[in-house]
């Protein structure tokens, strides 16, 4: 199953401040929501592990990463593919920065594909959960870019 | 009744079944009450993925894990042995079907690495270590998509179309040109489910080597069928794998595509050094990855009638939709055409047939095998046509029939349906159910502004196949006619001991051919000990043996009844022998010494147990030209088959045609949409009944699994392949507690194809789904409502009735030519 999200939102800082702080996995792999560690590969590939909950299944999530797209200062887009108990995720999550004023405009959009029995016993709560995780992740965003 | 007393004639008479004292008891043998010393666990490490690239799974933490014992991959398979066989021809013939995936994953749940360990547990927890690398692919999980070849399964064939044949009678041209109506239906889909057997799949598998042999106890439902391909595939000979059946707890069709699963066990043991591996399926591996049934979509249907509304063409073009591997088919792809007309008259027809891969689980054979399908497009055409012209559909159906006097009636493509009476059984089904005062309370009822809808099911249950029809998929496929093998002798103490080739899931073989001994030898059944259950080393099996396809009564009681004919006339040689007799004067009956055999003419007899002492033990005072008889006597029965015509598609591809028929009243709740049956009847007619309480429990148990089908059943699949409803909470199989109260009754029209007048039964599964189709569209066509999907339930009903999404006759129906019956939206 699919999962779409995408957004906009303003912050202070230049195109070149936000486009650093996005790419560079130190910075924002640490704001992913429940996230418990990271192993960094190279400049453009680093795994992440997070905390995954959904009703009775629980676990952690391997999530190998990579900077698909690194286009200073105006796009950065990364790429993912995880596994958890019951399932696999594959993720694409993108930012457009856009000059705003004397800060930048961020818009991002994204999607998240759920496959594995996952989908069938915890389907109708993946959407709501998922998207509650991508908001945490946003709002995280804007706090350290303030 | 005694043992000792017969009264003769036992086919017919209500027994209870022989095997009930044990499986009620909780006495039954089932694979999983097997424990073999040294043995192993084994457990399946399966795809997430519909459609991914896969690397080498990496094993190592597995292999770490105290208590595992080995692990498997597809790489590792592939390396010792052959792709498995495919049936179809090519491009098709090219693909390479392993066990576990070697490259490639094409459907969630497929298997890419296994696991043996020393306790089921660890094999469980070990299986989650391993680790495995997928490159998500774009899937295909709509057939009539994937013959597009947007996106290709196997990239061998190059291809997802894994057959097409255009199947044509007589003059569709002119049956259209010289038609009153004329009515097209746009596009008709019948859904995918599988069946729930209280047992899954289950195999013990031993490579032994010791004797190079290979060891199966397992629940497989056609042995005979799956040792053909395994051996190919393991590169074994054939004599040195050993397959034995037990008591199955059900297979419906489903449990005969387990070969796959049996190979990988014979691997892990021979791996393991020979120790014995088990494996049984869990719940939710059955469903999303055993075997489901065959999907269909129906394009383009044009249909031509008479000024009466009798059908005199059908034009229509079928996508079949076979999930990802081909496996048992293509050969859904023909067995729909031996019911080709269904019950009805029409001789022209053109029926363009394809079948394509999707991300989806492979199908296998599942109870009405290929034919519901097709039975369910026929029934749907007969009804929506009844409605679009105001035609009762009880009338239209009476209008439409093959009548009796017509029988044996041949088909347009060559079939003989060898007896029935479908009016005989509308009118008895009729009067069960109290038609004319349901249609007063329809009336009444809508008068209320309530949906309720009465339906007619016609079905038929064609049994015993003419395995020569594989020839029209592929004319190189080496099978043709049908046979099956039994054995009847006297032990050496005199026991009276039938060995069959059949591995019964609970239809009462047990019973049945100990009801066919006792008459040939004038004894009560309980006389008479059947050996349960398929085993290669009793030598009474053929290639086609097996339990599937609703021919135990025709084929597999006729070879019983060979072999206790021939058994019988040894007897007789041997006892107008010691008796100083003529054959004809001597009778087979029970005396006070048990079985035996009397002269008439002297009064003297001989009992059971020394006709086979001087045969087994005695034998020195055995004349030397009654050194031939053995009291051990196999007999190999053969259907009167000929090899159908492979071009025009034509010619008898099975030997019996049972018909069901049966009628709903639904109604459909204003304010929740679920559809409720208010009465149930079901009439069947397996010409002569051998055992009727086991031919009731079989209607009953289709009827459910029907309505299950019909009204809750159904394998849902997401845009990129995840199966939504791999437990039972959401695939919800119907229960006793869904059941609606049936009423059965029964016709018997002799079957002049078999000795005794039977013909095979129990997969009249499809009748509940034509039937509620045809009631729901009973109770909604004046909303402008055209039911063409196979599955209902109360959201698809809300979908149809409110949001008017789908079901919409103003874009699904168009009567060309005629007058039109106006459906009020």
């Amino acid at each position: 199953m699919a999962i779409k999200f995408g957004g906009d939102f303003e912050v202070a800082r230049s195109p070149e401040e936000v486009y650093d702080f996005l790419t560079d996995p130190r910075k924002f792999a640490p704001l992913l929501p429940d996230f418990q560690g990271m192993e960094v590969q190279d400049e453009r590939h680093f795994a992440v592990k997070v905390n995954v909950g959904i009703s009775y299944i629980k676990g952690t999530a391997n999530v190998k990463m990579e900077l698909a797209e690194a286009t200073r200062p105006n796009r950065a887009q990364y790429k993912g593919q995880g596994s958890v108990a019951g399932g696999n995720v594959s993720l694409t999550a993108g930012f457009d920065l856009i000059p705003a004023g004397g800060g930048t405009k961020v818009a991002w959009q994204g999607e998240a594909q759920i496959f594995g029995r996952l989908t069938s016993v915890a389907g109708g709560l993946l959407e709501p959960l998922g998207k509650k995780n991508v908001q945490k992740l946003i709002d995280g965003l804007q706090a350290a870019l303030r | 009744m005694s043992a000792g007393t017969n009264n003769g004639g036992w086919v017919g008479k209500r027994l209870p079944r022989k095997e009930d004292n044990r499986l009620l008891r909780g006495r039954g043998k089932f694979v999983d009450d097997i424990k073999l010393r040294d043995m192993l666990y084994l457990k399946f490490v399966r795809s997430p993925y519909a459609h991914a690239k896969v690397t080498s799974p990496n094993t190592s933490a597995a292999e770490a894990v105290p208590g595992v014992v080995c692990t498997l991959t597809g790489a590792e398979i592939a390396k010792q042995t052959n792709p498995f066989i495919e049936i179809g021809p090519d491009p098709f013939a090219r693909i390479k079907d392993y066990p576990l995936a070697v490259s490639k994953v094409r459907y969630q749940g497929e298997p890419v690495a296994a696991v043996v360990a020393t306790s089921p547990q660890i094999a469980d927890d070990a299986a989650e270590l391993v680790q495995v690398e997928y490159e998500s692919l774009d899937a295909v999980i709509d057939g009539e998509e994937a013959l597009k070849d947007a996106v290709v399964l196997h990239e061998d064939a190059g291809t997802n179309r894994v057959w097409r044949g255009v199947f044509e009678y007589g003059d569709i041209e002119k049956a259209f040109r010289e038609a009153a109506h004329i009515v097209r239906i746009d596009k008709m889909h019948f859904h995918r489910f599988s069946s729930t057997p209280l047992e899954n799949n289950a195999v013990i598998g031993q490579w032994d080597p010791r004797d190079e042999h290979i060891y199966y106890w397992c629940n497989n439902s056609f042995p005979s069928f799956a040792m053909q391909f395994i051996a190919a595939h393991l590169g074994v000979p054939i004599d040195r794998i050993r397959v034995q059946t037990f008591d199955i707890g059900g297979s419906f069709g489903i449990k005969i595509t387990s070969y796959p699963q049996m190979s990988v066990c014979a691997l892990a043991s021979k791996k393991a050094g020979g120790r014995p591996v088990k494996w049984i399926e869990t719940r939710s591996e059955h469903i999303i990855s055993s075997a489901h049934g065959n999907e269909r979509t129906f394009r383009d249907t044009r249909v031509a009638l008479d000024k009466d509304g009798v059908i005199t063409a059908i034009d229509s073009r079928h996508i079949d939709d076979c999930g990802a591997y081909p496996r048992y088919e293509p050969l859904g792809c023909v067995i729909w055409a031996q019911v080709f007309p269904g019950v009805y008259r029409f001789r022209n027809a053109r029926i363009d047939f394809s079948q394509a891969v999707t991300n989806k689980c492979p199908v296998g054979p599942n109870r009405g095998y290929s034919r519901m399908q097709h039975l369910w497009f026929v029934e749907r055409v007969v009804d929506i046509c009844a409605h679009q012209l105001g035609i009762p559909p009880d009338e239209m159906r009476l209008r439409n029939y093959i009548r009796p006097e017509e029988f044996p009636y041949t088909t347009p493509n060559g079939c003989v349906y060898d007896s029935g009476n479908y009016p005989k059984m509308l009118q008895v089904a009729k009067e069960q159910i109290g038609w004319e005062d349901w249609k007063k309370k329809q009336a009444a009822a809508r008068t209320e502004g309530r949906w309720m809808g009465i339906g007619i099911g016609t079905t038929l249950d064609s049994g015993t196949n003419n395995f020569g029809q594989s020839q029209i998929v592929n004319p190189n496929a080496p099978f043709s006619g049908n046979s099956q093998g039994a054995n009847c002798k006297l032990d050496i103490y005199g026991e009276v001991v039938v060995a069959v080739g059949s591995c019964p899931q609970g239809q009462g073989h047990e019973t049945t051919a100990a009801q066919v001994v006792a008459d040939v030898l004038n004894i009560h059944p309980d006389l008479v000990t059947v050996r349960t259950g398929f085993d290669t080393e009793r030598n009474v099996h053929t290639g086609a043996s097996g339990t599937y396809a609703s021919q135990f009564a025709v084929s597999g009681l006729s070879a019983v009844h060979g072999a206790a004919q021939k058994l019988k006339a040894e007897m007789k040689r041997l006892a107008a022998f010691l008796l100083e007799s003529k054959e004809e004067n001597l009778e087979f009956g029970v005396g006070q010494q048990g079985p035996q055999i009397l002269a008439k003419d002297s009064g003297k007899s001989v009992n059971y147990w020394r006709l086979a002492n001087i045969v087994n033990v005695n034998s020195a005072v055995l004349p030397a030209e009654l050194y031939e008889l053995t009291l051990n006597c196999r007999y190999i029965w053969r259907a009167p088959f000929k090899v159908p015509d492979t071009e025009k598609k034509y010619g008898s591809l099975t030997l019996t045609y049972a018909s069901q028929l049966h009628i709903a009243v639904v109604e459909i709740d204003r304010e929740t949409f679920i559809p409720r049956i208010l009465a149930y009847v079901a009439v069947d007619d397996c010409g002569k009944v051998i055992n009727p309480p086991i031919v009731e429990g079989q209607v009953y148990g289709a009827t459910a699994h029907g309505i299950g089908a019909a009204l809750m059943e159904r394998c849902v699949y997401d845009a990129v392949g995840n199966m939504l409803t791999a437990t039972f909470s959401d695939y919800t199989p119907i229960t006793s507690m869904n059941m609606p109260d049936v009423k059965y009754a029964h016709i018997e029209t002799p079957s002049p194809h078999s000795y005794s007048g039977a013909k095979g039964m129990g997969e009249g599964g499809a009748a509940p789904l034509h039937t509620i189709s045809a009631a729901l569209q009973d109770a909604l066509f004046s909303r402008g409502i055209v039911v063409s999907d196979s599955f209902n339930n109360a959201d698809t009903l809300y979908r149809a009735i409110v949001a008017k999404e789908i079901y919409r006759a103003d874009k699904l129906v168009k009567v060309e030519k005629g007058a039109p019956k106006t459906a009020r939206i």
